[in-house]
């Protein structure tokens, strides 16, 4: 799909839907979104539903950076202490490297 | 040798060898042919494996590509100190001969990151001073003796069994060891080493050196519960579960001189048995390198020739008590096998259980005997008051009294050494002896070692025999044997309330053990196993011969773990149907009828096992007759009752378990300096966008550059 050839409202619909699509655990839709609409929110003239628009992408793009943080967290965590914890963390992992701990 | 020099700004590593691939002239064939020219592979190399248990890994670990490093022969302090410390070029894979490997310097060189692999070159003899990369005290945390079983006996507290046991084989290394044999491949080695990799005059050596690379990734890791977790994380939730260990296991083999019914199970009334037991299995440092001479098959070719002997007096003369021959798989590794046949006992899975047991003779180490002087082991905790004990050692001494060897007790105090009895006990105070060569340390100098041999074992043949005549050449060691083989059998006739007039018609083979020494010692791949054994069997015997170039191949006695392709191991199939042709009789059946021989009358098999063997092979001619033997001899689980329990942190059961593996592979080849490989990798960049640059100018000039030129030229002329 072009942006440039969507209706205003059609656009504030579509990053209203990721917007809250987002909130379904899927930050990607938050990651998309924040690119695709960063031109139309901050760039392009103002118009009537650009206010809006702007508020999605600065929610989706807090969203984005909080799943983040909370990912890199979590990896770094389990990934230094996976071997300590043994058997939690087999039953954790997907898949299990070979011939180390 | 100039093929590889002038390929030597490859390297070895295959993502560099990458950056090369634009010289394959063809893909495929090519670039195969540039791995040839890079590339020694050495292929006669055995390595070393992870081995786990409950609490412990051992064994080496390679990277997954394997560890490369530059070659350098130990042959000096000198040489240890160059691959410590003072050699310019680490890291070093150390290239040694035997004697070197021992524990002070493989500890050193365990202890240092400058070693990245060490090949052992195996010499036909072992060192005369003994080897023995096992524990001193084999098998200590599994036998009988511990806290609650006599104390004072305990880790081995009274007689140390193998005081040469330096317990290598149980080190955990963190790079790679192989081993090769003395001969082609080696010297191709210390060539390539003297060629490239000793400086002149004294200075340091200069690139390209001979380098080595040695693969034998493992997959299994820290412990048996480990590893079995992520058998079963594997098997449950992957798409292709990529399992990473295996429980030793295999089969011990069974037999009886009377049938027992085997649909039967459990305890059977008013049957009282004597065993006869032995083990099966050894081990060296490498995989599936343990020629187990004097520490497995001297015992079991003894019971195996008394099995034979016994058979001339019971068709005629049965004793009044049943003989159950046992030879147990496993023992090595905390007596896997008769654990698990003591555990079947208990549990009702057996054809008889532990009250059917009258008394046990278990034949250890008796291959070495000096003078023919036997000693008679029993457990001084359990011996306290039992009758049936002390009648079974007189009649033991009064049997050695008509042959040429004398049979003593050793000290009183002195517990039971390693044996599968031990595991009896454990369950029962069931009175028993273990007849060895030793009366306190072993007499094996070379205990579950590469040298536990033929050579060691005095099987030697004068030179200049063919392979069929040294089959039949009885050797001094045979002769011996077979009069310890007498010993046995006349002791369990007797035992089992046979009558004195018959003993002297009791006599084992010399001829016979001469042949089983031959095929269990030195090449299994020979006439007479392969008339006994079953065509299917013949096949793999053939087959089995890994490097028929390097001259005779005995099995080894490694335990293993089964495979699809391989469910029973060699060693395992031949004491059968070598028990199953000395203890069957034949039957007129045709080999199908051999195969399902249920539906004919007086044939039955919850009573005896049905075997078709090949048969001798007339002269001219490719194939024997082939008949059918009925014996009641039956292979038996030998995997430890900890796995089928899913104990697999168990401190009554063995727990061993053996890493698996994707590749083993060893080769040599030219390494440059590492200035030389960026060089050329930088080159090889610079070349890539300077040619990306051209190729994009010339794109865009095209109409001008080829349209043009055509029409000067054109023009020209």
């Amino acid at each position: 799909m072009n942006l440039e050839r969507v209706p205003n409202e059609e656009k504030l619909n579509l990053c209203r839907k990721y917007y809250l699509g987002g909130f379904a655990f899927l930050p990607f839709l938050w990651l998309v979104n924040v690119v695709w609409f960063f031109r139309e929110a901050f760039v392009k003239p103002p118009y009537t539903e650009q206010q809006h628009i702007k508020t999605y992408v600065k929610r989706s793009a807090l969203g984005l950076l909080l799943w983040v943080a909370a990912l890199t967290t979590w990896i770094t965590i389990f990934q230094h202490f996976r071997a300590q914890w043994g058997e939690v963390a087999d039953y954790l992992s997907f898949t299990i490297p070979l011939g180390i701990p | 040798k100039l093929q590889l020099l002038s390929l030597n700004i490859m390297d070895g590593q295959p993502s560099l060898l990458l950056t090369c691939l634009h010289i394959c002239p063809l893909p495929g064939v090519g670039c195969s042919s540039v791995q040839q020219k890079i590339y020694v592979q050495l292929n006669k190399t055995f390595p070393c494996v992870r081995l786990l248990n409950a609490t412990h890994q051992i064994g080496c670990q390679s990277s997954v590509s394997g560890d490369t490093g530059v070659l350098h022969v130990l042959e000096t302090e000198t040489d240890l100190d160059w691959v410590l410390s003072s050699g310019p070029n680490p890291p070093y894979v150390v290239l040694m001969v035997a004697e070197h490997f021992n524990r002070s310097t493989m500890m050193k060189l365990k202890g240092s990151a400058r070693v990245a692999g060490v090949a052992v070159v195996i010499s036909k003899a072992g060192p005369a001073q003994g080897f023995s990369p096992h524990h001193s005290c084999p098998n200590q945390n599994s036998g009988v003796y511990s806290d609650s079983y006599g104390p004072e006996l305990a880790g081995c507290n009274v007689t140390v069994w193998n005081p040469l046991g330096n317990s290598l084989s149980y080190e955990d290394f963190r790079f790679p060891i192989f081993s090769l044999h003395e001969g082609e491949e080696a010297d191709v080695i210390r060539k390539c080493f003297l060629d490239h990799n000793r400086g002149v005059n004294g200075s340091d050596p200069a690139y390209p050196l001979c380098a080595m690379q040695l693969a034998s990734h493992m997959y299994a890791v820290k412990d048996t519960a480990t590893c079995m977790r992520r058998n079963d994380i594997q098997s449950r939730f992957s798409i292709s579960p990529e399992f990473v260990c295996d429980a030793l296991a295999d089969y011990n083999v069974w037999s009886s001189l009377k049938p027992l019914n085997n649909s039967g199970k459990g305890h059977l009334d008013g049957e009282s048995v004597v065993i006869a037991a032995t083990r099966l299995d050894s081990r060296s440092f490498f995989w599936n390198e343990a020629p187990g001479g004097e520490s497995a098959v001297g015992g079991f070719v003894t019971l195996l020739a008394a099995a034979q002997a016994l058979r001339a007096v019971v068709e005629d003369h049965p004793p009044s008590q049943n003989i159950l021959f046992t030879f147990f798989q496993g023992e090595t590794f905390d007596y896997i096998g008769s654990s698990r046949m003591v555990y079947d006992m208990e549990n009702g899975k057996f054809v008889i259980d532990l009250d059917n047991i009258h008394s046990l003779v278990e034949i250890g180490q008796v291959a070495l005997h000096r003078n023919g002087q036997l000693w008679l082991h029993s457990d001084p905790v359990s011996r306290r008051n039992s009758s049936v004990r002390s009648e079974l050692i007189s009649n033991m001494k009064s049997t050695a009294l008509n042959l040429s060897l004398s049979v003593a007790e050793p000290d009183v105090s002195q517990p039971l050494p390693p044996s599968s009895f031990q595991r009896f006990l454990r369950a029962r105070p069931i009175p028993g002896v273990v007849l060895t060569d030793h009366m306190s340390a072993f007499s094996n100098r070379y205990y579950e070692s590469l040298y536990d041999d033929a050579e060691y074992l005095n099987v030697s043949y004068p030179s200049g025999l063919s392979p069929e005549e040294q089959l039949e050449y009885v050797t001094d060691t045979a002769k011996t044997l077979a009069e310890v083989a007498t010993l046995v059998a006349r002791s369990l006739y007797k035992q089992a309330g046979g009558l004195d007039d018959h003993l002297s018609s009791i006599n084992a083979d010399p001829k016979i053990v001469t042949q089983m020494l031959y095929g269990f010692l030195v090449q299994s791949n020979n006439s007479w196993f392969r008339s006994l054994v079953s065509p299917d069997i013949v096949k793999n015997l053939v087959s089995a011969i890994l490097f028929p170039a390097s001259g005779p191949q005995p099995p080894q006695y490694y335990v293993g773990v089964p495979t699809s392709g391989d469910p029973v191991k060699m060693p395992t199939w031949l004491v059968q149907y070598v028990l199953a042709n000395f203890t069957g009789t034949l039957r007129n059946l045709t080999q199908t009828q051999c195969k399902n021989p249920e539906d004919l009358e007086g044939e039955s098999k919850d009573l005896y096992s049905y075997f078709w063997v090949q048969g001798p092979v007339p002269p001219n001619s490719t194939q024997g007759e082939g008949y059918c033997v009925r014996a009641p001899v039956r292979l038996v689980k030998a995997h430890s009752p900890a796995f089928e329990l899913h104990q697999y942190s168990s401190r009554d059961y063995s727990t061993w378990t053996e890493s698996r593996w994707k590749q083993i592979q060893a080769r040599i080849f030219l390494v440059a300096s590492r200035d030389l490989e960026m060089l050329t990798l930088g080159v090889g960049v610079a070349v890539l966008l300077v040619s990306l640059v051209v190729t994009y100018f010339i794109n865009s000039k095209a109409d001008l550059l080829f349209s043009s030129s055509r029409e000067t030229t054109s023009t020209a002329y």
